[in-house]
């Protein structure tokens, strides 16, 4: 009988009226659904097409060998990023990110493999040269793989300072003559592999172990750094510009990520290299203290003091008025206060017994 | 402790038609607050059933034909209800103080659902192969791998984020939203400030 009485509805102690729950819910679906409906069909959804490696290489042929040469000589972000990548250009990462010694970043070692020399530029230029039965291309990657450290760098570098005074004709990229070894003629056909639409397939199908292209990966990395970030600065969708916070103008954007979004609005999120660390575990804590609420001393008391549920409550208060619960009550003050006063709880021994009304049915 | 009879007794006395389908309520329920968890319940019907159709049709399908476009309109909507109601549902029960006479439990639940529909919906933003999906994508990277969970989750794998979108995250908020609703109608809905009070006076009395 002890068990039993836990599981009793303790809500039954109060007078009951009569409710349709089943006819609340169906209803609730019929004025969500056809609102759902209607307003879909008015305003249908935010969609961007995606932006692809082939048009980036179509209007902006140097910076796509710009990020190729970075993969390629190590100078590059995600060359030298650090777990889960790689383990940064020579064991020295530049993105791992820790308060103090925590570093979960590092927890999980490198799972994901990417050595952007092989994966950005040798790799898919094997496969162009193979597909293509390209003797130049295939003699260039082979001279260049045979190099020294010393002499790959050497022409690396030339290749890259080079592209700062490179110009645009044609759609081909023009360079001043120098010491570049076989990386030129890698560089344009890297290009011309991505003007034809195939390189994200060579970079996805590395990620992939050459199979399914499920994991976009390699290609995603490619594209970001300066390509992405150019073209989402211009529709305010940088992390500065509250960026995962909205949508495509006009539509409601993922606003329910506000509290996260706000955090790299102020420093440290906005200014520490570790910002994203310090953001996701500020985040962390705050999301703790929501789901435990109920047992935080002071913070479970506070709605008590808040004026808000008289407010959701009035009515059931006015009724306790109304049918005069408290006219024998030695503590009817303490009761106004309660219900009707400013932010004044009655103290916890001035309880008025008198507005229970659980054995009266009415 | 038999486990077996533990449990029968639990389902038993808890999950009584009485309970869980009560055709009367107490009369302090009289507000719009109790209808946001009800529409919030029906709008997440609404983001699982076009979610439904989308993912049978495929991510090509809801991107480049006109009805899978329409269908990504509804579940675009629907979150956006599901959401709106959700957060109204959660402040609305914060200000009643809804933990209140063993309803802890509920509230956390409710809580946890709340987290696990905000991974859901991220999930599912990347999985909408836009722009802002890519974006989201390289950006939120750093933010995974900083945290310490990219051991776990490449936000880069595609399969791996519409995989977790559209089963894993979605079976863990059903039974999070099946089990808070549940606990709500064991134990009925929370009655106002003061009648707390004068229970515990009560108590004390015996």
């Amino acid at each position: 009988m002890i068990r039993k009485a836990r599981f009793e509805r303790n809500t039954l102690r109060f007078p009951q009226k009569d409710f349709d729950m089943v006819k609340e819910g169906i209803v609730s679906l019929g004025i969500i659904g056809v609102a759902v409906v209607i307003v879909a069909a008015i305003f249908g959804a935010p969609y961007r097409p995606a932006i692809t490696n082939q048009e980036i290489a179509n209007q902006k042929p140097i910076l796509v060998m710009q990020t190729a040469m970075g993969d390629l000589d190590g100078q590059g972000e995600m060359a030298a990023y650090g777990p889960p990548y790689n383990n940064g250009w020579h064991g020295v990462a530049q993105n791992i990110q820790s308060i103090g010694p925590f570093s979960p970043q590092t927890w999980w070692g490198t799972p994901y493999h990417l050595y952007t020399p092989n994966a950005d530029v040798i790799t898919p230029l094997t496969m162009l040269a193979t597909a293509s039965n390209d003797t130049p291309l295939q003699a260039a990657i082979q001279t260049y793989n045979a190099a020294s450290y010393t002499q790959q760098q050497a022409w690396d570098n030339n290749f890259t300072n080079a592209l700062n005074k490179a110009t645009v004709q044609n759609g081909q990229v023009v360079v001043p003559s120098g010491q570049y070894g076989p990386v030129q003629l890698m560089m344009n056909d890297e290009l011309a592999l991505a003007k034809s639409g195939l390189l994200s397939g060579a970079l996805d199908r590395e990620t992939n172990n050459g199979v399914y292209r499920w994991n976009i990966q390699n290609d995603l990395l490619f594209l970001q750094g300066p390509a992405l970030h150019q073209y989402a600065k211009t529709i305010d969708m940088r992390g500065g510009q509250w960026g995962i916070n909205h949508d495509e103008q006009a539509y409601p954007g993922p606003w329910w990520l506000t509290p996260y979004t706000f955090l790299y609005q102020v420093p440290p999120g906005s200014t520490s290299p570790s910002g994203d660390e310090i953001v996701a575990y500020t985040i962390a804590i705050l999301f703790g203290l929501l789901v435990l609420l109920p047992f935080i001393p002071g913070l479970n008391k506070l709605p008590r003091v808040l004026p808000v549920h008289r407010a959701i409550w009035r009515d059931w208060y006015k009724r306790l008025e109304t049918t005069n619960a408290c006219a024998s009550c030695p503590l009817a003050t303490s009761c106004n206060k309660e219900f009707h006063g400013p932010m004044t709880a009655a103290a916890d021994h001035e309880i008025p017994a008198c507005y229970d009304q659980t054995t009266s049915v009415g | 402790m038999n486990w077996t009879k533990s449990m029968r007794t639990t389902v038993t006395e808890k999950l009584t038609w009485d309970n869980l389908l009560p055709s009367e309520q107490p009369i302090y329920v009289s507000s719009l607050v109790y209808s946001f968890g009800v529409f919030t319940l029906s709008s997440l019907v609404f983001t699982i059933m076009s979610g439904v159709i989308m993912a049978a049709y495929g991510p090509t399908w809801y991107q480049y034909s006109a009805a899978g476009a329409f269908f990504r309109s509804v579940h675009f909507w629907s979150v956006q209800a599901f959401f709106f109601f959700m957060t109204m549902h959660l402040v609305g029960q914060f200000f009643m103080g809804s933990w209140r006479e063993g309803r802890a439990m509920t509230w956390v639940l409710g809580a946890l659902s709340f987290g696990v529909s905000v991974i859901t919906a991220f999930t599912g933003y990347l999985s909408r192969g836009d722009f802002f999906a890519q974006w989201n994508q390289v950006q939120s990277k750093d933010a995974f791998n900083g945290a310490g969970l990219d051991g776990f989750l490449n936000i880069l794998n595609n399969g791996q984020v519409y995989g977790l979108h559209i089963a894993v995250l979605p079976l863990i908020l059903i039974v999070l939203v099946g089990w808070h609703m549940v606990a709500v109608r064991a134990k009925g809905v929370v009655p106002p400030y003061q009648a707390v009070h004068v229970q515990k006076k009560e108590g004390e009395k015996r």
